[in-house]
């Protein structure tokens, strides 16, 4: 297979409409949040302070952590969920003259939290650049949501200071630049963690490895002597400027990744945070929370872009590791081209004379006849083969055509009994009624078959690989079943195969799914759809 | 198999072993088959020894099987070709048939009954070729203008107007093309000329 065909059948894309009304599988999702919202908004008050809630406040850390898990069409449930929290709690009072500004003052946060989600995924899927390379969109996200929420409070602040409860200029720029520090440091405490758990929870991430001590050691050193330089830069009467710490965190950022600068935050937010919970003047407060969301911010953002640098060398090292495959691949062709060539043309000869022979000795003695049957035989089915062998490897893509399932099916046992039969593994396959026609580039949706075929044959533990094929109501599905194999060493492939059969199929207007059950057998199915069906 | 369907046959390979078998499996099937390692010596002698089928290879050396199937073209335009590679592409396929006038093209190792049925094909093309052309071959060159009109399907008036000739020539003429190539009517004109 050289090329890759585009689809010929259109994909079916599905309906749009109900897409943001919440799933059942969002439901305890949404349960949770509205819990720990209340749990959290509580919490936050302890650093309340005029024109704003508060300085430190994780609900909007749950808030973007779940928008980001679960997507931006939660943003109406989650508006629903945080009015219903603060009717109970009697923040919005229907009964009140100002329940109407205190519904807008509700919604307008998680409604701005869910637009910015919305549009960094947007950018994200579109931008080639580091930016768009996980974890920096999150980054992203985190920061640009507190932000944007603010931003788009100050014309209505302007306009309706019941709305904060202050008045002028000055007093609704302080007021704000609390709810974005208060908003920043919530998201950055705590929505990274907990994204982490829901991703180590659902096997979406992997454990991260141990650090090594001269790591630990080197982020220790750094983050105490930022510290102990601020205390001396205080003792010697040149104020607390918390320069150094940022400069710390933002090295242990670019160093050690999104985990260290995050536990260095913490390291940070825990030595500050109960100092400002203290009663403290509130220029003071603000003051410091506004350091501390700067060195979070820096810090963050240190530690995504090293993740996603991280992550774009290994794909980088994957891709080279492809285009070195691919190199091996294109000369294997060539080779195996050259060798049908050299073969064929012996063999020519070789099939014309072996049926010559088996002619003449028909009527010979038994043991001559049965020789010459035997080489006139085998000569036949080398011819065969090699005809075959050079279709399959010799023609560029051709255009689809109606292909019977059973033709498909004999190319697909060819090709892959010899490596099923040297690896020991028995292929089974079921007859295929002859009326069952698909529309087909034979060529690529036999390779399709075989890399899927061929993955079974490795994975698999009982000996016996099941080829099947079953008519369904909406089509046609072919299934590959092997049995498990205890204990699995490590596959030379890189889920290559997979990926090919996967866009091969898609190509064809099908699916493919692959379920491997608890007990270790895996199931691969194949559904196209077949000709002269309705859609 | 009958006399009328075999015929005189060359094979036309680089593998000695190769032509030498399908001539041999050839001859076993009642034609005359000569095996030939190089096309350039079969010009050679072409003229003088027509065949009615020639089987080459597409890949051979410093002409291959396409130069060879037009150069034996000009000296014989009623052989039939076949064509026969170990390196098939779909291309060659089209171009074998379209511009070569080749009657088959086929895949090494070779199908068998794929290829005789081939050679008999050929042969009695060509042996029909061969018998038209002969019938055509007495016409005066005039003839021939009125005989190549007429099988167009064109009246007298027509071809007198076309070659600037009275019809009552063109009458004559008719006369003399029917004597001589021996045809009943103007079918069977239209047949020879195929």
């Amino acid at each position: 297979m050289t090329t890759l065909a585009k689809p010929f059948v259109e994909p079916r894309i599905p309906s749009r409409a109900t897409a943001v009304v919440p799933t059942v599988a969002d439901l305890p999702w949404l349960v949770g949040y509205a819990i720990a919202f209340l749990a959290a908004h509580h919490i936050a008050a302890e650093w309340g302070g005029r024109g704003f809630y508060s300085l430190l406040y994780p609900a909007a850390g749950f808030r973007i952590a779940l928008l980001w898990r679960r997507g931006p069409r939660l943003t109406l449930a989650i508006i629903v969920a945080e009015i219903l929290v603060q009717i109970g709690t009697g923040v919005i009072d229907p009964r009140s003259a100002g329940w109407l500004t205190a519904l807008i003052g509700v919604i307008r946060p998680p409604l701005v939290y869910g637009l910015i989600v919305l549009l960094v995924r947007t950018m994200a899927d579109r931008a080639q650049t580091s930016m768009s390379v996980a974890p920096m969109p999150l980054g992203l996200a985190s920061v640009g949501a507190p932000a944007a929420a603010a931003l788009t409070a100050l014309p209505w602040s302007l306009l309706r200071p019941d709305l904060t409860g202050v008045s002028g200029l000055r007093e609704t720029v302080t007021s704000l630049t609390g709810f974005v520090v208060g908003d920043l440091l919530g998201v950055l405490l705590l929505a990274p963690p907990l994204l982490w758990v829901a991703d180590l929870a659902t096997g979406g991430t992997l454990r991260p490895g141990r650090p090594s001590m001269a790591s630990v050691a080197e982020a220790v050193v750094i983050l105490v002597a930022s510290f102990a330089i601020e205390i001396l830069l205080a003792r010697i009467g040149l104020g607390t400027p918390h320069t150094p710490v940022l400069l710390a965190v933002a090295w242990i950022g670019l160093r050690f990744g999104r985990l260290a600068s995050w536990l260095a935050i913490v390291v940070v937010a825990a030595m500050v945070l109960p100092q400002t919970a203290m009663p403290m003047d509130m220029g003071g407060r603000l003051a410091l929370h506004m350091s501390l969301a700067s060195i979070m911010v820096v810090g963050y953002l240190a530690g995504s872009f090293a993740d996603a640098q991280a992550r774009v060398r290994v794909d980088l090292e994957r891709r080279d590791r492809l285009l070195f495959q691919a190199e091996r691949l294109k000369t294997l062709r060539a080779m195996s081209v050259a060798v049908i060539h050299e073969i064929s043309q012996p063999l020519s000869t070789l099939a014309i004379e072996a049926k010559h022979l088996h002619e003449l000795t028909v009527s010979a003695d038994v043991e001559i006849a049965t020789t010459a049957a035997l080489i006139d035989r085998k000569a036949a089915a080398l011819s065969t083969l090699v005809r075959r062998l050079r279709r399959f490897g010799g023609r560029t893509v051709d255009v689809p055509t109606p292909l019977p399932l059973a033709t498909l099916i004999d190319t697909v046992a060819a090709l892959a009994r010899p490596e099923a039969k040297s690896h020991g593994v028995t292929l089974s396959i079921d007859a295929v009624a002859p009326d069952l026609v698909i529309l087909a580039q034979e060529v690529e949706l036999a390779q399709a078959i075989v890399n899927l075929v061929r993955n079974a044959v490795q994975a698999c533990g009982n000996g016996t690989v099941i080829l099947g094929v079953t008519r369904t109501n909406r089509g046609v599905e072919l299934v590959v079943v092997n049995g498990s194999r205890p204990a699995r060493p490590e596959q030379p492939g890189m889920g290559i195969g997979i990926l090919v059969a996967r866009a091969i199929v898609e190509a064809h207007g099908g699916t493919l799914s692959r379920v491997t059950d608890t007990a270790g057998n895996t199931r691969a199915t194949i559904a196209l759809p077949l000709v002269g069906e309705p859609e | 198999m009958t006399d009328t369907a075999c015929g005189m046959v060359y094979v036309v390979d680089d593998d000695q072993d190769l032509g030498a078998a399908v001539a041999r499996l050839l001859r076993r099937h009642g034609h005359v088959a000569e095996p030939f390692l190089d096309p350039a010596p079969l010009l050679e002698v072409y003229e003088r020894a027509p065949a009615h089928c020639i089987v080459t290879d597409v890949m051979m050396g410093e002409i291959d099987g396409f130069d060879f199937a037009d150069r034996v073209r000009l000296l014989d335009p009623a052989v039939a070709i076949i064509f026969m590679t170990a390196w098939p592409t779909t291309a060659n396929a089209v171009d074998s048939v379209r511009r070569y006038g080749g009657l088959d093209y086929l895949e090494k190792p070779i199908d068998e009954d794929r290829l005789l049925a081939a050679i008999t094909e050929g042969v009695a093309w060509s042996k029909a070729q061969r018998s038209a052309l002969a019938r055509t071959a007495g016409l005066t060159p005039r003839q021939r203008q009125v005989f190549d009109l007429l099988v167009k399907g064109h009246n007298n008036q027509a071809i007198a107007a076309a070659l600037d000739i009275s019809p009552k020539t063109v009458e004559d003429h008719r006369a003399a093309i029917v004597a001589k190539t021996g045809t009943n009517g103007i079918a069977q004109l239209i047949a020879l000329a195929r």
